[in-house]
Order: structure tokens, then sequence, then C-alpha cells
């Protein structure tokens, strides 16, 4: 309720300021506006702006430290008052009211576009601050080079990223192996060799896999998937004379995970190399087919190696995306962490540790729930460096076309 | 041809009438390629169909649930021990005395109905009935006394398994260690059945409900998490569109070149790209940890999914702004506007169409998004409690539909994952209908200049 | 058109390459080619030049099939190379362009090597049988372009590396590699310089002892420098087709004549 109250007193002062500033204005012109730098309206909105922004400011940031509400609403008044005093004096014949408005919306634009740069601050800030406490109570060479993922809250827990990363690189390697084939050669068919109806019906088919959300893909690996793959490779399955009682003991595993994400991926990596194909030059192709090409000799040897920066980028971004997805190994996955090389294992992921160290009972002071932001730091570093590299090359491979 | 190629080896005449063997052999890899993008597509398409086929044929029966039509005797010495129907005295009763009267109805309307079948104890009944009918009943009795001491005919919900059994997902052959339902049980529900008293209808109850605990999957409801996914997209749409327009404005229009606008660039084109678990770890860091919002609201949701959609909608805004051509800018400041005026009186209200079919696939991407939820604490409970009021649903805890989807996801009875399915028709049918909006709009202003 | 030179032009052959008779293309609805009978000899520069949009280029891309690759084209009517008609059933595109090699408007060396550039032709088209042979044919086809004295040492730099001029001398000993009997080029010198023009036309001079050279071109005066025999295109229809020194001094053809003074085009 403290909010809606804030909220209409900061409206008040907004509405008065309009008020009085316009009519400070229209006295100022003594009846003929026209002898005004400005219109009457932009000296009232000024004084809205002035009397409105700063209190308004102000009292999020307090709001934010958590300062006691008489506190709260002093500062916001006097802000207010203040603001809307200094400005007012300001409005006269010759003011330049449109300009000073517009300098102030500049301001806020310059500040919407600044909160992508805060957003990263607040990134990098929780992560670092959370990670070095946990390196405070944990060693970092054990959590580094640690191959045993043991968290009890109990304490004596080995907490060892290596079994994480690895299962995280295996299920983005399982779903690579899966939609980049996939989405590679739907790329080429639909830019080289289908119609443009064809083109027009697949390609949103195609991209309806990529605005389904990700948990009805966890659900879909952990429900369906999961259970399928079981019966196949698991000890009931025809497989299983192969292995003694086969090789899968649980829907959960890499190869599930692997796969849904995998699926995930195709239209991901169909359209971004889609987009990179097209960029290729229809000269190089006319030269080869002009030297009597086939179509698929000309792809191969011709486009593909051409396109083929371009395609490493796009790879490079869905990896990262296979890395940080977290719905899918969450449900998919399993929780066991272990370094295993059958990919019918359970494993676990970085992301999947995330979210069960965060959403226990755990005590935010814990090792064990500290250990998750060092799991993100390590995360968003991986991404990060993945993602600059990967539009770092594919805007090599653009400038070399255009 | 004499002395025109003396280094190759090819014939000097060749017909092209005759398709020679090399020719032949190239072709058919010419054949298998296409077949191979072919077969990408259509493992592709496939696999949209056994996915979508997947949800539906899985989510479809949340959308009917079993009900049992029982004449329940409110029996006022048991109800209304002082006999004043006074509520408050109402009020002591509990379901514990609900629960018996409708058992024993429904062992009598068996008995009407001349079931065989040798369950004949009222108590034999508990395990056809829903654990939550006995408080469904209460609440109704409490709202209208005047009922106490009345046959009244209620529509009790089935139990979980008796649902499931009619649904098929509960099999005779596996009720045996189950101690929530007897082989007998479930004869005297396929008789019930044949005599009308057990029947399916729409499962309002489905959509607008409240989710319910562990062992009442039947009662179990996605309406309060969609009720936090409003309050959530709310936020979402009220922060980031005005946000995001101001920040391709400035970027699109006004922004110098300069090392400060390059690090602007580097940074959105790099957030859209930073995986969502991460903006859920600094929504717990600085909403929750540091500032001290409440836990689990639709507020912090809202405010971790405004930043995570503001890359998005502030790529596709610039695109839109980017597409009203120059010619409008200068014809605006040739008649003396400033840039301000030019961008805000001519260019964005041309941009609008774009800009908002932007949002609204950005919208839709945050309304699916689930893993930033599971951080700031949207999962784990049982969302239940309709909001007091407006302002309260944006602080007090709730849950979301994808947090409710995978809260499901995780319970043990399976009759949760039809809720699960159910949940996810719910969620893609509001994202089919932004998506359908935002084509349309697109569609509809699309301009050609 | 004083300034024209012509060379020595006494057209050494009278053997028909290609025969085009009653040739009609279409773009969807638009007739492009109109009804296009032609003789083109062998081991003679014939130029075909035209204002634009005259289909001079439309009508090349035709004689090794390259409209093939565009959905809306449609061709009618009969094309002969060698007797043999090119648009039969039984032709596979394929198979023609390596008899009917091309060279286009803009420079377009693949993104490989100078040496893999001009291995491609022989490689896809299987015309070596040991490495040693393909470095041969390699050697030989830059030769014949004029250009191996420039790019011996660097046979392995990326072919994208060359001046405009070299590149387009790259493409020549690309398409002479596959050994084509008929080289069509495509105003192959207008991203050209003048300093390369005059190597390329140079070049295209001396290719005339080995194939049927076509080359669509903008200038008169390339024209007028490098061919024997000329066809004038206009609005899609072949004007008048004759010796070059004919068609420059003394057209029979109204059209041509204004064309060439320069009043149409």
């Amino acid at each position: 309720m403290e909010v809606l109250w804030i909220g209409a007193l900061l409206a008040a002062l907004a509405l008065g300021g309009f008020l009085a500033g316009r009519f400070r204005a229209l006295k100022a012109a003594g009846g003929d506006t026209r002898v005004l730098h400005s219109v009457p309206n932009y000296s009232g909105t000024l004084v809205a702006l002035s009397a409105a922004l700063p209190a308004f400011a102000l009292s999020i940031l307090l709001a934010a430290f958590g300062v006691a509400p008489a506190v709260l609403w002093g500062a916001t008044i006097l802000a207010g008052v203040i603001g809307f005093a200094l400005s007012l004096r300001l409005i006269g014949r010759d003011f330049r009211a449109r300009n000073a408005v517009e300098a102030v919306i500049k301001g806020l634009l310059i500040a919407a576009a600044s909160l992508a740069i805060l957003t990263t601050l607040g990134i990098v800030l929780s992560l670092v601050f959370n990670t070095i406490e946990f390196f405070r109570l944990y060693p970092l060479t054990k959590f580094f080079f640690g191959t045993e993922w043991t968290p009890s809250f109990g304490g004596g827990s080995e907490l060892g990223i290596l079994p994480l990363l690895w299962g995280t690189l295996y299920i983005s390697f399982v779903a690579l192996a899966v939609a980049v084939p996939i989405g590679l050669f739907a790329a080429i068919y639909l830019s080289e060799y289908a119609s443009r109806t064809v083109r027009g019906a697949v390609k949103p088919l195609l991209e309806v896999l990529a605005g389904i959300p990700t948990i009805v893909y966890g659900l879909f690996a952990l429900l369906t998937v999961g259970p399928f793959l079981l019966s196949i490779f698991g000890p009931k399955g025809p497989t299983a004379a192969f292995a003694d009682g086969g090789w899968m003991h649980a829907g959960t595993a890499v190869m599930t995970a692997g796969l849904v994400m995998g699926i995930m991926l195709i239209p991901f990596v169909s359209s971004l190399s889609d987009d990179i194909i097209n960029a290729v030059p229809q000269a190089l192709r006319d030269g080869s087919y002009g030297l009597g090409a086939t179509k698929s000799e000309t792809i191969r040897q011709v486009v593909m190696p051409a396109a083929l920066p371009g395609i490493v980028g796009a790879i490079l971004l869905a990896a990262s995306r296979a890395i940080g997805e977290t719905m899918i190994v969450v449900l998919g996955a399993g929780a066991a962490a272990r370094l295993s090389l059958n990919p019918f294992d359970a494993m676990t992921t970085v992301t999947a540790k995330i979210v069960s160290q965060l959403t226990g009972d755990a005590d935010f002071a814990s090792p064990e729930a500290l250990v998750a932001f060092s799991l993100g730091m390590t995360l968003f570093v991986v991404t990060l460096g993945l993602n600059i590299f990967a539009l770092y090359i594919v805007r090599k491979y653009r400038e070399q076309y255009e | 041809m004499s002395d025109a190629s003396p280094n190759t080896a090819r014939p000097v005449s060749r017909s092209l009438h005759h398709v020679d063997a090399r020719t032949k052999r190239r072709n058919a890899a010419e054949t298998r390629f296409k077949a191979l993008g072919i077969g990408a597509i259509a493992v592709g398409i496939t696999f949209l169909v056994i996915l979508l086929s997947t949800i539906f044929m899985n989510g479809a029966s949340a959308f009917e649930q079993s009900f049992l039509r029982v004449p329940v005797h409110l029996d006022a010495a048991k109800l209304d021990k002082k006999g004043n129907r006074d509520p408050a005295d109402l009020k002591k009763a509990t379901t514990f005395t609900y629960a018996p009267l409708i058992q024993q109805g429904l062992l009598d309307a068996v008995q009407k109905a001349g079931i065989e079948t040798p369950l004949t104890k009222s108590g034999d009944m508990k395990n056809l009935i829903s654990s939550s009918a006995a408080a469904q009943l209460r609440d109704r009795v409490l709202a209208n006394p005047d009922l106490v001491g009345q046959t009244v005919t209620a529509e009790i919900l089935a139990s979980s398994r008796v649902d499931g059994y009619l649904k098929g997902r509960v099999k005779r052959d596996q009720v045996a260690q189950d101690k929530n339902i007897s082989v007998e049980q479930l004869d005297l529900a396929d008789a019930l059945l044949k005599a009308g008293i057990l029947h399916k209808s729409f499962n309002w109850d489905f959509i607008f409900g409240a989710d319910a605990s562990d062992s009442r999957a039947e009662q179990a409801g996605i309406g309060i998490a969609m009720l936090g996914s409003f309050y959530m997209m709310l936020v979402v749409l009220v922060l980031s569109l005005p946000i995001g327009v101001a920040a391709s404005i400035y970027l699109e229009e006004f922004a110098p070149k300069n090392r400060f606008t390059d690090l602007i660039e580097v940074n959105i084109s790099n957030l859209a790209a930073v995986p969502s678990i991460v903006f859920g770890i600094l929504g717990l860091a600085i909403f929750i940890q540091f500032a001290h919002l409440p836990q689990s609201a639709p507020l912090v949701g809202g405010l971790v999914l405004t930043l995570m959609t503001l890359p998005t909608i502030i790529i596709s805004t610039r695109a839109a702004l980017k597409a009203v051509p120059p010619s409008i800018r200068d014809a605006a400041l040739g008649v003396g506007a400033s840039k301000m005026q030019a961008v805000f009186h001519h260019v964005l209200p041309l941009a609008m169409p774009g800009i908002l079919t932007g949002t609204i696939i950005g919208l839709a991407q945050a309304l699916g998004e689930t893993a930033p939820l599971l951080l700031i604490g949207m999962v784990g409970f049982i969302a239940t409690n309709t909001p007091d009021g407006f302002w309260d649903g944006f602080v007090s805890p709730n849950s979301a539909m994808p947090a409710q989807i995978y809260e499901w996801a995780k319970r043990a009875d399976p009759a949760f994952y039809e809720r699960a399915w159910g949940g996810i028709i719910i969620l893609l049918v509001f994202l089919l209908g932004m998506n359908i909006i935002a084509v349309v709009l697109r569609r509809k202003f699309e301009r050609r200049w | 058109m004083n300034d024209m030179s012509f060379t020595e032009r006494a057209v050494a052959n009278t053997e028909t390459k290609i025969t085009a008779r009653g040739v009609q293309v279409y773009y969807g609805e638009n007739h492009a080619i109109k009804d296009v009978d032609v003789d083109i000899l062998d081991k003679t520069v014939t130029a075909f030049i035209g204002p634009s949009g005259c289909g001079k280029s439309t009508f090349l891309r035709c004689l090794n099939r390259m409209n093939d690759t565009i959905d809306i084209a449609r061709i009618e009517g009969e094309i002969l190379l060698d007797g043999e008609d090119i648009y039969d059933k039984r032709v596979d595109p394929v198979q023609l362009r390596a008899k009917v090699g091309m060279v286009f408007q803009k420079p377009n060396p693949f993104p490989k090597s100078i040496y893999d550039n001009v291995a491609y032709g022989p490689k896809i088209h299987g015309l070596t049988r040991s490495r040693a042979e393909l470095e041969e044919v390699v050697e030989s086809a830059l030769r014949k372009a004029a250009l191996w004295n420039e790019v011996k040492d660097r046979l392995h730099a990326p072919g994208t590396g060359l001046s405009g001029g070299q590149q387009q001398r790259l493409c020549i000993a690309r398409a002479i590699a596959t050994s084509p009997e008929v080289l069509l080029m495509d105003e192959p010198c207008s991203a050209l310089d003048p300093i390369a023009t005059a190597q390329v036309e140079e070049l295209i001079d001396e290719l005339r002892a080995n194939f049927s050279v076509v080359i669509v071109t903008h200038s008169m005066q390339q024209a007028a420098r490098v061919s024997q025999k000329t066809a004038f295109f206009h609005l899609g229809h072949l004007v008048e087709y004759d010796d070059t020194d004919k068609i420059f001094t003394n057209p029979s053809d109204p059209r041509t004549e204004s064309y060439i003074t320069g009043r149409i085009g």
C-alpha cells in the first residue's frame, strides 16, 4: 500500500507542477503565447518532470535500501518540492522550455539504454560477491579440480565441479550431435533446393519447435523420451542381451536430455545456418554451375567452405544455448553427479545443480548454497566467452561478403 | 580439337545424348544428398508432430474429470447439534463429520441402484471419493445453512484412482499393492458408471481452480498459477515496453558513435544470449537478498523476466525503427520540428506495429520461461490462495503456469502428470494466441516503403 | 566510330559449332528472347552486342543451360551443339556445361587457393587420373589464361587475394581447365580497369585458336577489337548477325546503325 501512496504523491506533484509551470508561462506571455520561445505545455511538462522524477528515483533508491517509512516520505516530499520550486523559477518568456524538456527526455532515453549495462553489472556483482564468499568457505582448487560432488547440508561436502562440467559437456555434445546434422541439412535443403512454397510452409513449422517453452521439452524428456529409451536400452529392452542388465537403468539419462535438447536446437541451428548460407553470393554458385558442377557438388565444395566460418559461429551459439539450458536437464538428466562414459547413465549438469542448491531450504550462508553462485559464475563466463567468440566469427564472416 | 587439350585424358568426341557412367554416379550422389536434406526436414517435422501429439494425447484428459452424482442426507443431528442453524456453530462440524455422510450417501445410491458388490460398509466407499469432497460439501452447507436436514444431490469429485481408472491410467492388474484402491472398488466403479452415478464432465476447476496437495491430484487446477503469470506479464509489459522503446530510440536515433554506445550494444547482444538461469541468480541476489522484495512474488518474477526480455524487445524495436525511411525524419525536420519531435511524432507511430509485434513475441517468451522462477521461489509450495485484491496479486506468493507444470512434474503421484500435460496445453494455447496476434498485427500494418 | 581498330579478322573457320533455331525464352510472363536463329562458328570469337535488357545475356545463358537454375525461366526452340540438341531430355546439363564453359561478369573465384580454383573442374568431372596429371592440367590452364607467370610461386594462396584482372583470368583458367569446346563470356571485362581489360582482350584473341568463344559485351569498341562475328540484339530480337567488319562499317538494318552510332542504347 505504501507504494500506492507514494505513487499518488508523485502523480500529484507532477500534475501540480504541470499546471503551475503552464500558468507561469502563460502569465509571462501576457496573453500572446506567440512571444514565448516554447509552447506553454512544455513549461508545464518541465516543472512536472523536475518535481516528480528526482523524487521518484530517490524513493526507489531509499526503498531498495529499506529505510524507515518516515524517512522515505520525508525525503520524497523534500525532493519533490525542491525540484518543483527550482524549475518553476526558470520559467519565463525567453526560457527554452522545449529544449530543457528534450534534454530531460534524452537523459531518460540514455538511462533506459544504460539499463543493459546495469543488468550485466548486476549479474556480475551478484555472482562475484557470493563466489568470493564461497571461496572463503571452500578451497578454490578443490572446487575446480575436485572429482566428487556430494553436497550434504550437515557439513563435510565435496563440491568438485568436474563431474558437473562433464555431464554438461556430454549432454551438450549429444544435443549438438542431433541438432547440427539435422539443422544443417534442413537449412541446406531449404535455402538451396526448396521451392518458395515448400520453404514458406516448412520454415515456420520448424520454428514452432523453437517457440515451445523449455519446460515442455523437460516434461517430454521426463515422461516420454526417458521411458521410451528405457524400454529399448533398459533391462527389459531388446538390447539387454548385449549388456548385463541393460545399459540404461532409469529414464533420466544423458541420452534422454541430450536427445530432447537436440530437438529443441534444430530450428536454432537451421535458421542461423539458413541466414549464413543465404549470405554466400550467388556468383559463387553460378561459377560452379558454369563449370558443370552438380548442385550437391556446388554446395559441398563451394558454398559450404565459403559459409564455414559462419556455420562454426552458429554451432558455437547453439553450444552456448545447450550449456545454459536448464529445464530439460533438471527434468531429464538425473540428479547424480557422475563421471561416466555411458550415455545411458544419469548425470547432472551445472545448471541443474544451481537449481537444486538454491531451491532447498538451504541456509544461504552455507557453502552448499553458495556453491551455486560459483557454478553460475562458471556458467556465465563460459557462455559469455562462447557468445563473444561466436558473434565475432559471424560478424567477420558477414563483413567478408558485404 | 586436335591441339586444344593435350593434357587432358578426355576422349575427343562425346555425344551429349549419352550420359556417361561418371555423370550417372554424380547424379546419384546428387539424389542422395538431396534425400539427406529432405530426410532432415522430415525428421524435424516428425519430432514436432510427435511432441505435439504427445502433449495432446496425454493432456486432453486433464480437461475431463470424474464425478459421482450422490444424494447426501445432511443429517441435522450430526451437523447441527444445537439445532439453531447458527453459522458459527455449523463451523464446528469438521470435514470428518461430512465424509461419512457422503460415504453413506454413496452406499445408499449403490444399493438403490441394485448393484451387487461385496462392499457393503459405508467405509468401503471412501476410496472412491476424493478427500476434498467433504470440504467442498462443507463449504456449500456453510454458505447455505438451510440445507442442513435436507437430502441434497451433490456432484462429488471422484478419487484420483477412480478418475485414472476411467481414463485408462490406472490398470486393474496394477492395483494389487495399491492401498488406495482395490479391485472390488474398481468393479464397483464400472457398475456405477453403467448406472449413471459415476460420470465424466468438463473440468472447469482444472482451468480456474487452485493447486491441491500431493494426495489430491483430482482437485488440482492451474487457475491460481495463471493469475500469477498474468501479474508477471503485467509487470513485464509495463516495464519492458517503455524501457525497451526508450533504449531503442536512443540507440537508433540519438546515440553518437562512441565507446559508451559500443558498450551498450555489446551488453545488449550478450545479454540476449545469457542463460536464463543466470537471470534467476540475479533476481535472487539483487531483488530478494539485497532489496528484500518478497520471495515467490509475481512482482519479482516480473522484474527478472523484464530484464531477460529487454534485449529481445530492444533488438526487434530497433529493427522496426530502422525500417522507417529517413525521408520521414527529413520531412519532419524540414518543417521545423526538433529531432525529438520528429522521432516521437512521426517515426515512433509508424514503427509502432513492428514494436508491438516484437513486444508480444518477447512476452510470449517470458510467459514460457521457467528456470529463473525456480530460483526466486515460485515453486515448492501449493499455490492455493487467490490474491486479496489487485495490488496484493503482485506481492503475495504465487506460482506461474510453467512453474506449476514443473511442480506437478516433480510430484510422486503419476496422476499429476496428466495435469502437467494439460497445463502445457493451456500454456501453448496462450502462446499460440499471442503469436497469432503478433502475426495479424504484422500482416495488417505491414508497410512496403 | 573512327577510333575503332579492326584486328586481322579473316574468319579462319567456317565450321558451325552451335546452331540455334527459333529460340524463345520466357521469364514468367515476360517474353525475353523472341525467335532467335543463329549459327556460331568454331574457333571464332562471336560478340553479342545490344542495349541493356536486350536479351543478349539471357541468350548466352541458354547456350549452356544456365537458365535451368532459374525456376521461372522457360525455353522453346532448338539449340544444337555439334548437331546434338542440348535441350534433349537425354542431355544432362552437368555434362553439357563441361563442354560449354562460362566466365561471368564479375570475377567470382571460389574462396579457395588458386590451385584449387583451377583444379575444381577437372576434379569434379574426373578428368585426370593422377595428381601429377592434375598439376599439369592446372599449369596448362593457367598458362593459357596468361596467368601462370604471375601466380606460379603462390599457387596455394587464396584466389580472392588476386587483383581484379588476375581474378578474371583465374576464372578463365578455371573454365579452360575442363577443356571445354565453347567458352561463354558474359561481359567479362565490365568490372575491370582498362589495363586488366586489355590483358583479358588479348587473352580472348589467343583463346580463339582452341575454342569457340562467345562474348557478351556492352562496349562496341570491345566487340570490334576482339570478335570476328557480331550479333546485334534489340528488345529480345536478333536484329543482325554478320562479320564484325560488316556490322560496324556497313550494317544492313537501320536499328543496328542507330545503335552503333549511339542513337539507341
